[in-house]
């Protein structure tokens, strides 16, 4: 896969690894088979992954395009009764407060570090 | 005896409905991450979830399980304070708290449960980042409308109750509504049932909404209330009207139930607020009885204002608190009707009076019973979140006369009871103010006081100095003027001055006798006795001990009894009567126990253990010994640490082994040496001298060295489970360290029991499928291709891979590879 805006290229070698990784991450926030997981990212690699990580996971995934004005990201957040969030957006991150997701992953958070038992979290880049 | 509880939860209040799943999940988040915080809006219920899930989380955590309410503080440095008092940890000389605590922290996997951080934001996430970098088996599960920001933070955001709709008709929403309203005594039937979900709908399923409304169903309907909140909604006054749809749900809800009170409720509702943390109905009647409420009125406004839900209370209704979001209400309501400032006045006034009256029952008014002063004390510890929302008015509004009035008669603030720090921190604020319309006597006071929290923490000179000061601006009050100098004469003898000791002890007993001043007059005893045991008049000292107790058993205070106990002790050992000294420390256990004070009590175990194994009583050394060791980790002082390494090394040759004596006392000297501290070591040159005697130079210097840089925990267990055959270490009897904790805290010596196994490496768990698929993953083949050979779907083999990732707990494909060759190849 080729990223139009960048460039930089996904070989699918890359993506299987890169899923692979996702999904755990995933399983450790405690994703399960048939849940629904929001993914609001723009096209390219990284949705691409999400999606892949997602269904590996077993879960449902329920995308949502991050061109949307702020009432009708609420609004459809709301309706998918979705526990998790795959995505980066401060937009959607904000809409996101006025529905059921507990848990935001950013795209880095699914990237996993094979040392580490630790989860990657959101705040790890903010923090000191 | 019962096991010590590992936790501070306090019992839930009533039924916890729903969020199983999200209970679950955060109980296996806590042991993924070190930082979990929930966050959202006020009345979202985080606190009451992050409780349940603490609860939960108990078993796995051998260190403890510690709440630390936040809401009841108001300044981000009394943080560190309030950690400390949790967790039993005290001030160490001059080492900062902070460390201490993280010392403390650092020994066995504890959580800390943080609620109510968002008006401490910042200090809390200082604190919290500080204590996760460096201690690694601590997991923090914090509560905050706003997230900590700090690095490894997994903030999980708390949603509102399930709502129901066709499918979920008993949604979590519902069944806590209906679940209250039974509580209130209302029965709702199937026919409530669509107003009951248009109401849970109207609500967002808030839970802290849906009790209040609960609580009101006696007089209106579920659809009544749904319709009036929803009038509400229009007439939103506290700036809610451009909030966020939940917080402005909540507030309709809590403006509505407002509404509903009487006059008089409202007036009581916001007046409460000025109570920092729990309050008993005494407390409210002394602060909050002024017009229009009568004194006598209070008792029935209390409960109903607990029938409506807004304020809460345990079980026997003696303690009752607001939650944090109708607190912050109430006060709002509070400076609307401009009461703040004389309620707050009023708030600090009473305090004072309370704690006045406190500390001369316990201390100063004659012939009182031993258990009405220990009453007092108690109450007075029990009032200390008020007192510090008390003083920190005090400062605000720079009442300086009557803030260091407050802080003087605090027997709560005095060693035996809270950090040295804690008491020099408010001085020093009070003292820095405006003291020009402040009377010189007080002022004197302040000082001898600061002198206290500084002799604490080791700081001799200035305490020494202001001591004296004070006495001379200290007027006509004998009681305050012995005790300074008192004060002094510790001071003086820790600096070896014993003349001028002397001189100081015989002026309190003159005057304190004159006044009939049992306190001071056994202190004053007690000060001649120790200064004749530094000048080796051992008789005088023994003579002097025994008024000294006597006169302190006609007082009563257990402080006192156990000082010159110990003093005694001290005496009888000097002389190389060790069967007296053992019966003296004896006596002061239970008393220090009665009033907790562990830093003492922990040096009283520490001296009786190693005077029971000089008369080779190592049943009892052993037992004194560990559990000393055990109070001294719990409350972070090393200097007892090694105190008990000391002793376990004379219980050790005594025993015969000589090894572990050795290692014992070199670990000790390690630990002495990294606190700056480089006391006699005349015992331990003849102890080695000894060991060169019968193990040779060269194991006696491998054992020296080996200990050296041996955990003290390591080398305790050297001796503590050493060659002890008669006698395994599990079968340890129960000694005081596993007495009934009065403050719901402590924990047994954690060091006698075996060191848990590794984990051996995982042994294959995987499917026929899953090993089938790891096979084909060395060979390099994407998914696509795995899928094709075993003609399966690409993402049925993502899931596959997922899976064995799981069961083995790697986080990448690569590594399933790595692992898949090697046992191919094994």
């Amino acid at each position: 896969m080729v990223d139009s805006g960048t460039g930089l290229c996904l070989t699918e070698r890359q993506l299987d690894e890169r899923s692979a990784a996702a999904t755990v991450q995933l399983r450790r926030r405690g994703v399960r088979a048939g849940d629904t997981v929001l993914i609001c990212l723009g096209v390219g690699p990284d949705l691409l992954v999400a999606t892949d990580a997602v269904i590996a996971a077993g879960g449902i995934v329920w995308p949502i395009p991050p061109e949307l004005d702020a009432p009708r990201l609420r609004e459809r957040m709301l309706a998918s009764c979705a526990r998790l969030m795959i995505s980066d957006l401060p937009h959607a991150l904000e809409a996101a407060k006025e529905s059921r997701v507990r848990l935001v992953v950013s795209v880095a958070d699914l990237r996993a570090y094979p040392a580490g038992r630790e989860i990657s979290t959101e705040s790890d880049r903010a923090g000191p | 005896m019962s096991e010590p509880l590992r936790h501070n939860l306090p019992a839930e209040p009533n039924r916890f409905v729903g969020r199983e799943r999200d209970v679950d999940e955060l109980c296996g988040l806590l042991g993924e991450t070190r930082v979990v915080t929930l966050s959202g809006v006020g009345g979202i219920g985080k606190t009451r979830l992050a409780l349940r899930v603490a609860a939960r989380s108990v078993p796995a955590y051998p260190g403890g399980v510690w709440l630390v309410e936040l809401a009841r503080l108001t300044r981000a440095d009394l943080v560190v304070q309030e950690l400390a008092r949790v967790l039993g940890v005290h001030e160490e000389g001059a080492r900062p708290l902070l460390d201490t605590v993280k010392g403390r922290l650092r020994g066995a996997r504890c959580l800390l449960l943080l609620d109510n951080c968002e008006h401490l934001v910042d200090g809390c996430a200082h604190v919290a980042a500080d204590l996760v970098a460096s201690c690694h088996d601590l997991g923090i599960l914090a509560t905050s409308r706003e997230p900590l920001r700090i690095a490894s933070e997994l903030i999980w955001r708390v949603p509102p109750l399930d709502l129901p709709d066709e499918r979920h008709p008993d949604a979590e929403s519902v069944r806590l509504f209906l679940d209250r309203a039974t509580a209130a005594g209302t029965r709702l039937g199937e026919a409530s049932r669509p107003d009951v979900v248009r109401l849970c709908r109207a609500l967002d399923g808030l839970p802290l909404a849906l009790e209040l409304a609960a609580a009101r169903t006696s007089l209106l309907s579920p659809g009544q209330i749904a319709d009036r909140i929803g009038d509400r909604f229009s007439l939103l006054t506290t700036g809610g009207r451009t909030a966020p749809p939940r917080q402005r749900t909540l507030l309709a809800a809590v403006e509505w139930s407002h509404g509903l009170l009487s006059a008089k409720e409202q007036v009581l509702l916001r007046r409460l607020s000025v109570f920092a943390g729990s309050f008993d109905l005494e407390l409210a009647e002394e602060i909050c009885a002024e017009r229009p409420i009568h004194r006598g009125e209070i008792v029935d406004l209390l409960g109903a204002l607990v029938d409506k839900s807004l304020v809460l209370c345990d079980e026997e209704r003696r303690r009752y608190r607001l939650l944090y979001t109708i607190r912050h209400f109430a006060a709002e309501r509070l400076a609307e009707a401009a009461e703040g400032g004389t309620l707050r006045d009023r708030h600090l006034e009473v305090l004072c009076e309370l704690q006045v009256r406190h500390f001369r029952t316990e201390m100063i008014e004659p012939a009182v019973p031993w258990p009405a002063r220990l009453a007092a004390l108690s109450a007075s510890r029990a009032l200390v979140d008020d007192q510090r929302a008390a003083l920190d008015w005090a400062i605000e509004s720079g009442n300086v006369r009557m803030g260091l009035r407050l802080c003087v008669h605090s027997t709560s603030l005095l060693p035996f009871s809270v950090n040295p720090a804690e008491i020099v921190g408010w001085m020093e604020r009070l003292l820095a103010l405006d003291l020009s319309d402040v009377p010189a006597e007080r002022i004197a006071h302040a000082q001898a006081y600061l002198a206290y929290g500084l002799e604490g923490r080791d700081e001799l000179g200035r305490a020494l100095e202001l001591a004296t000061e004070s006495l001379e601006g200290m007027g006509d009050d004998p009681f305050s003027a012995c005790a300074t100098r008192a004060l002094q004469i510790m001071v003086l003898l820790r600096l070896g001055r014993a003349d001028e000791a002397g001189e100081l002890a015989e002026q309190i007993v003159a005057v304190a006798t004159a006044a009939g001043d049992r306190w001071n007059e056994a202190s004053g005893l007690a000060g001649l006795s120790a200064v004749a045991l530094t000048r080796g008049r051992l008789r005088e000292a023994q003579r002097y001990g025994e008024e000294a107790l006597a006169t302190a058993r006609r007082h009563g205070h257990r402080w006192l009894l156990a000082r010159i106990a110990i003093q005694l002790g001290a005496v009888a050992e000097a002389r190389g009567d060790l069967v007296t000294a053992m019966a003296q420390y004896e006596l002061a256990v239970p008393w220090l126990e009665e009033i907790g004070c562990d830093n003492e009590l922990a040096r009283c175990l520490a001296r009786l253990g190693r005077v029971a194994a000089m008369l080779h009583d190592f049943g009892t050394a052993q037992r004194r010994l560990a559990t000393s060791l055990s109070l001294s980790r719990q409350t972070g002082q090393r200097q007892g640490v090694a105190r008990c390494l000391i002793g376990l090394s004379v219980l050790a040759e005594g025993r015969g082994d000589l090894e572990s004596s050795v290692l014992a006392a070199a670990s000790a000297t390690t630990l002495r040496e990294s606190i700056g501290q480089h006391a006699a070591t005349l015992r331990i040159d003849e102890l080695l001298t000894r060991a060169r005697g019968k193990l040779g130079e060269g194991r006696t210097a491998a054992l020296w060295a080996c200990g050296r840089t041996m955990s003290p925990e390591e080398a305790a267990r050297h001796v503590l489970t050493g060659d002890v055959a008669e006698q395994g270490p599990q079968d340890l009897p129960d000694g005081p360290g596993a007495r009934d904790d009065r403050r719901g805290r402590g924990e047994r010596p954690a060091l006698t029991g075996p060191l848990v196994a590794e984990q051996p490496i995982r042994h294959s768990l995987l499917t026929a499928r899953e090993r089938e698929i790891a096979t084909l993953l060395t060979r390099g083949l994407s998914n696509r291709a795995i899928a094709e050979e075993l003609v399966i779907s690409p993402a049925t083999v993502a899931r596959h891979i997922a899976n064995i990732m799981e069961k083995l707990g790697y986080t990448s494909r690569a590594q399933i590879a790595v692992w898949a060759a090697e046992q191919g190849s094994a």
